[in-house]
């Protein structure tokens, strides 16, 4: 019976073919509206270690505010960042599995064969569990070994673009490169990685939530080593009372924040061990006079995510209206629909008188508006194609969040999918019952 | 028009269904068309603050040394030189932060020392003498710093006092509201006492945010961090001659230095404003797309009604309806629907509003926008059931006679 | 064939009650040829709607082909006019924009039928009454004695025992009116029993039995001029049509 009733609907398409238009391409704009906001949506959104979002955490100690929530309902967890004493003795703990310091540097690579100029290059001082935390695939090689943080030992990983950049892609692990004039050697090559958005490193004033990962990693002790100042977020307002570090060695010295360290603690034994370590220290930091508050938290990666305001509430204002644009295009559907098949009564009586059971009428008008949404929602998907490669053009070269978003993906398509069915549903749903609620002796006398 | 009145309450009571979902529709339409409207319009406003400085021929360049043998203070005066005696350079400075950006330190900033009292989060922008020349922003009192006041501390002899500053109107006022603020003592930093010589015209300083206009100028050479920022403003029009020199000898001066960014003021204007604009743009467009789906829906929705209507409609014609009757007949339906609608819509705006103003601090909707927004609506409906109507005019009242 | 006792039908509107009818009583037995008339208004469609259970009724007791029929669900209401009625209209009622052959079809889309044997039947139907070369064209091609007689091939293509037909004669001059009246007398030679409201005397005299409605009751039965005119009694067809 469903390919009698496509036919129907193909003929009453052919009738009114504007009408027809009008409402595909209402349901299609609707839904790649949807589509369009929706994806971008959901790439900011996206967490990309969802796998150990119950294991990875943020360590944050606010030294001044005690534990109040907000406005926001967010507690006031101070800065995103650790001072050098917080962070380096939090380190030290052996209660996580996996740990990570993490900073940025500036430097400068050269002494690859046929380089000419040294390559400016965001470097990454970080710990060896770095890589293994956070799941960071390698091409060549593999990580630096724990002993080499203490050194630290003059050993470097690449990412995959600065080794293209440097050796044309090849294996590079053993060969000797300049840092900053430093010698290193290099260990290891990533293969592609770029976690959107970068979890690990929020701040602002390292590039944002939606940043390239750095192109080179060091151990991280070497910023002391070599006194060299972090590149990166650097906040110095925690106290309201302490001047700016002028040296290197105040740096170290000072209540400054620059330092992110996380923690793998894979059971809740080892978080509320960890948790309590954390305030026994804090605690005894205000009883030195150094803090003025206890308040330490730990962060999973997707509260991480909410804390950095990652998804902005433009995007899910945006989102919003996309909704109520499809609301919009589905009562114009559902409206057009109704005007027509309640013009088509008088047929629909002779279909009844003919032997056609309510739930026939029913089910031939459903399967028009159906055929109406699933046009649609094709359209729709090409439409919102268009509209995603538009936003990539629109930000094309740019950092910011948007281009990066706006790739079609499996998502999109099973949002397209459910759009079109609840658009049968709302717009085609009550028609389809008038017109089978209809007496079919009504329609046939009047002519 | 006696004859319209009746006919059109009763051709709603045949199909209120319709009726309700063409109000349903303007309704929804308006009450977002308000609102974007509301938020656009502030988006606007806000990209329009004036940046103060010099966005067209005004660039940065960030100077970040490599290795132990780089000197911030040689480096960068052979830089500087070399900028000055470029034809196309107006002014050239060294400073230690972007404006328009958030490249920069924050500081606070108090009439008494220590966090007693008020302070300001304010921008601290380092310059040299030559600072406010190449911002080309003017001083409205006092003076600029002298030669000798710059200081140059270095990790080895470090100098955290700062004892001259001058500080932009924005930040004199929100210290000293309507004293004057010329000769008076500061605490910038928390500690260090300082004096206030000069007040300049407002501009947007190295801090984003509602702070954008309150900042700091002190007379130093920050030289400690093995980075500088160079500023410069070239003669109209030779910005990007002047920019391609600046990176092609610059970059390669000095094999201890790399640049290691490079932005033109005009490019960091429109990063700054890039988040309000998409939102302008993409709110815009869609609320656009939104008005027209409803006016098309009512077209086409028109359109079907007249064609189903023709017999009817000759009759009437047949019994003396003339042309313009028809088309009142249509509008004033039309009419009657969107006032409904615009009920509805107005009380869903002024909720959508309110949430609006709970959730995003956005403040809350001038009534003028609905007024506005109705009668755009009105307008922009009407039309859109014109040509149904006039179409329902052109029915001959033959038709009547006719069977179909 | 159609056994009515007493029925009553009752339309109900905000103003007014109409009893468009009241205790209409009417046996019609199987392979009848029974012509209706009475004034207009009088409830002649009301009785047709009813018995072809396009309407309900309010009381009295309908039994079709000994089934009673009141109290039946739509779905049962549906299958029964699919398979046991073929109405015809005095305005055609063809689907404007479906051709002769797909209005053919419709009543055995509803029956489910296999696509060989729907299309074996709407020729055969097309062949009686002689459109079998206007399959192709739509209604508004043809004229209207021709649209009658693609009504009439739409309602016996389903094999109906019982085809009821309203004036079908009255947007058509006489002598395509003649031309129907002919056709429905072959089917009803055929074993199928008919059921015919027209204002036409001289067609209503060529039925078995002629049937007064006034005011939404039956007011005389006239006999049978002609028991010669009589058809013959088609019980094998007629069984064969119903399932
Ligand atoms: N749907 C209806 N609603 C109200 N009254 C109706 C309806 N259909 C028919 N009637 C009334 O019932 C009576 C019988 O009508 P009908 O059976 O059509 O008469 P006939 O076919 O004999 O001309 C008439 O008075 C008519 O006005
Ligand atoms: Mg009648």
């Amino acid at each position: 019976m469903i390919g009698y009733y496509l036919r129907l609907a193909l003929r009453s398409f052919r009738r009114a073919p504007g009408l027809t238009a009008l409402m595909v391409s209402a349901i299609a704009i609707g839904i790649a509206a949807c589509i369009v906001t929706l994806t971008v949506y959901h790439g900011m959104a996206n967490n990309p270690i969802w796998w150990k979002n119950g294991e990875l955490y943020a360590v944050t100690v606010n030294p001044s505010t005690p534990n109040r929530t907000r406005e926001a309902g967010l507690p006031a967890y101070g800065p995103g960042q650790l001072a050098y004493d917080d962070a380096t003795y939090l380190f030290g703990s052996s209660i996580p599995k996996r740990k990570a310091l993490l900073t940025f540097l500036f430097g400068s690579i050269s002494g690859a064969p046929d380089q000419t100029r040294p390559l400016p290059t965001m470097t990454r001082a970080t710990t060896a569990g770095f890589f293994r935390m956070f799941a960071v695939p390698f091409r060549y090689g593999g990580p630096w070994s724990k002993a080499a943080d203490r050194g630290p030992e003059p050993v470097m990983v690449l990412s995959g673009r600065e080794n293209h950049k440097l050796f044309g892609g090849a294996d590079s692990v053993g060969r000797t490169l300049l840092w900053s004039g430093h010698r290193f050697r290099v260990v290891g090559v990533l293969a592609p990685w770029h976690p959107l958005p970068r979890f690990y490193d929020l701040s602002a004033g390292n590039g944002g939530a939606f940043a390239r990962p750095a192109g080179a990693f060091i151990p991280f002790q070497w910023g002391p080593v070599l006194g060299d100042w972090p590149a990166g977020d650097l906040s110095c307002d925690t106290h309201g009372s302490s001047t700016t570090p002028t040296t290197y060695q105040e740096l170290l010295g000072s209540s400054c924040t620059w330092i992110g360290l996380w923690v793998e603690l894979p059971t809740p034994a080892a978080q509320r061990h960890f948790l309590a370590f954390m305030q026994a220290y804090a605690a005894n930091q205000r009883a030195a006079g150094r803090f003025q508050a206890v308040n330490t938290h730990l962060w999973t990666v997707s509260q991480w995510l909410t804390l950095h305001h990652v998804v902005s509430h433009r995007s899910g204002l945006l989102v919003n209206l996309a909704f109520a644009l499809l609301a919009v295009c589905l009562i114009n559907t559902l409206g057009i629909l109704l005007a027509k098949f309640l013009r088509g009564a008088p047929v629909a009586g002779v279909r009844r008188a003919l032997g056609a059971s309510r739930r026939q009428i029913f089910a031939q008008h459903l399967v028009e508006a159906g055929a109406v949404s699933l046009a649609g929602a094709v359209l729709g998907l090409a439409l919102s194609a268009a509209g995603l490669a538009g936003v990539r053009l629109m930000y094309r070269g740019s950092s910011a969040a948007y281009g990066k978003f706006a790739h079609f993906d499996a998502i999109g398509l099973a949002w397209a999918v459910a759009l079109a069915f609840v658009s049968t549903i709302v717009a085609g749903l009550y028609p389809a019952w008038r017109i089978g609620r209809r007496a079919p002796a009504t329609y046939l006398k009047s002519q | 028009m006696a004859l319209t009145s009746h006919p059109l309450l009763s051709a709603l009571r045949r199909n209120p269904t319709g009726a309700v979902l063409i109000a349903l529709q303007i309704g929804i339409t308006l009450a977002i068309l308000v609102n974007a409207a509301a938020i656009v319009t502030r988006a606007i406003q806000k990209m329009s603050r004036p940046s103060g400085v010099d966005t067209r021929d005004t660039f940065v360049m960030t100077m970040v040394g490599l290795s132990k043998n780089f000197n911030v203070y040689s480096t960068s005066s052979a830089d500087l030189a070399y900028l000055r005696h470029l034809p196309g350079v107006a002014a050239a400075s060294i400073v230690f932060g972007t404006p328009l950006t958030d490249n920069g330190s924050d500081t606070s900033v108090g009439r008494s020392p220590g966090s007693r009292g008020p302070t300001v989060t304010s921008a601290l922008l380092p310059v040299d003498q030559q600072g406010l020349r190449t911002l080309d922003v003017a001083l409205i009192a006092g003076r600029n710093f002298r030669g000798s006041e710059i200081r140059v501390p270095s990790a080895a002899h470090p100098d955290p006092r700062i004892g001259e500053v001058i500080v932009t109107q924005a930040l004199a006022h929100a210290l000293f509201a309507h004293q004057s603020a010329l000769g008076q003592t500061i605490y910038v930093g928390s500690h260090t006492p300082s004096t206030i010589i000069g007040i300049t015209r407002n501009f947007m300083g190295p801090q984003l945010g509602q702070h954008a206009y309150d900042t700091v100028l002190a007379p130093e050479i920050v030289t400690q961090y093995d980075m500088y920022d160079l500023l410069v403003r070239t003669r109209p029009g030779q910005r990007a001659a002047v920019f391609r020199a600046a990176k092609r000898h610059i970059g390669t001066a000095d094999p201890n230095a790399v640049i290691g960014q490079a932005v033109t003021f005009a490019h960091a204007k429109r990063l700054l404003y890039s988040g309000l604009r998409d939102l302008a743009i993409f709110l815009s467009f869609l609320t656009l797309v939104m008005l027209a789906l409803c006016c098309l829906g009512i077209f086409g929705l028109g359109t079907f009604n007249v064609a189903t209507r023709t017999r009817q409609i000759g009759i009437r014609r047949a019994l003396g309806a003339r042309r313009r009757d028809i088309v009142a007949l249509f509008l004033a339906e039309n009419a009657l629907v969107v006032a409904i609608g615009a009920i509805f819509g107005c009380l869903l705006a002024l909720a959508i509003g309110q949430w609006l103003t709970d959730h995003d601090g956005v403040a809350r909707l001038d009534p003028w926008y609905l007024l506005v927004g109705v009668a755009i609506l009105a307008l922009t409906s009407q039309l859109a059931a014109w040509q149904p109507a006039r179409r329902a005019a052109r029915i001959p009242p033959s038709v009547a006679t006719r069977t179909i | 064939m159609l056994e009515m006792h007493n029925i009553s039908k009752v339309y109900r509107t905000d103003m007014i009650e109409t009893h468009a009818l009241r205790e209409f009583s009417l046996q019609v037995a199987a392979g009848e040829f029974v012509a209706v008339s009475g004034p207009s208004g009088s409830g002649k469609t009301t009785f047709l709607n009813v018995a072809g259970l396009l309407e309900t009724f309010d009381g009295g007791t309908y039994r079709l082909d000994g089934q009673d029929v009141s109290g039946l669900s739509d779905n049962a209401r549906a299958r029964i006019r699919n398979e046991k009625i073929g109405f015809v209209f005095q305005s055609f009622n063809l689907i404007a924009d479906l051709d002769i052959f797909d209005n053919v079809d419709v009543p055995l889309r509803y029956r489910r039928m296999k696509a060989d044997e729907r299309k074996a039947r709407i020729t055969n139907s097309l062949e009686l009454v002689g459109l079998t070369s206007r399959m192709r064209h739509l209604p508004s091609q043809l004229s209207g004695g021709q649209q009658q007689r693609a009504a009439i091939a739409r309602a016996i293509a389903g094999d109906p025992a019982l085809i009821l037909a309203d004036e079908p004669t009255g947007n058509l001059d006489s002598l395509m009116a003649r031309q129907i009246m002919g056709l429905l007398e072959k089917i009803n030679s055929m074993g199928t029993t008919v059921v015919l409201v027209t204002h036409d005397p001289e067609l209503a005299r060529r039925a078995q039995r002629n049937i007064h409605v006034i005011d939404g009751l039956v007011a005389d039965t006239v006999a049978p001029s002609d028991p010669a005119a009589r058809g013959p009694h088609g019980q094998t067809h007629a069984e064969s049509a119903v399932d």
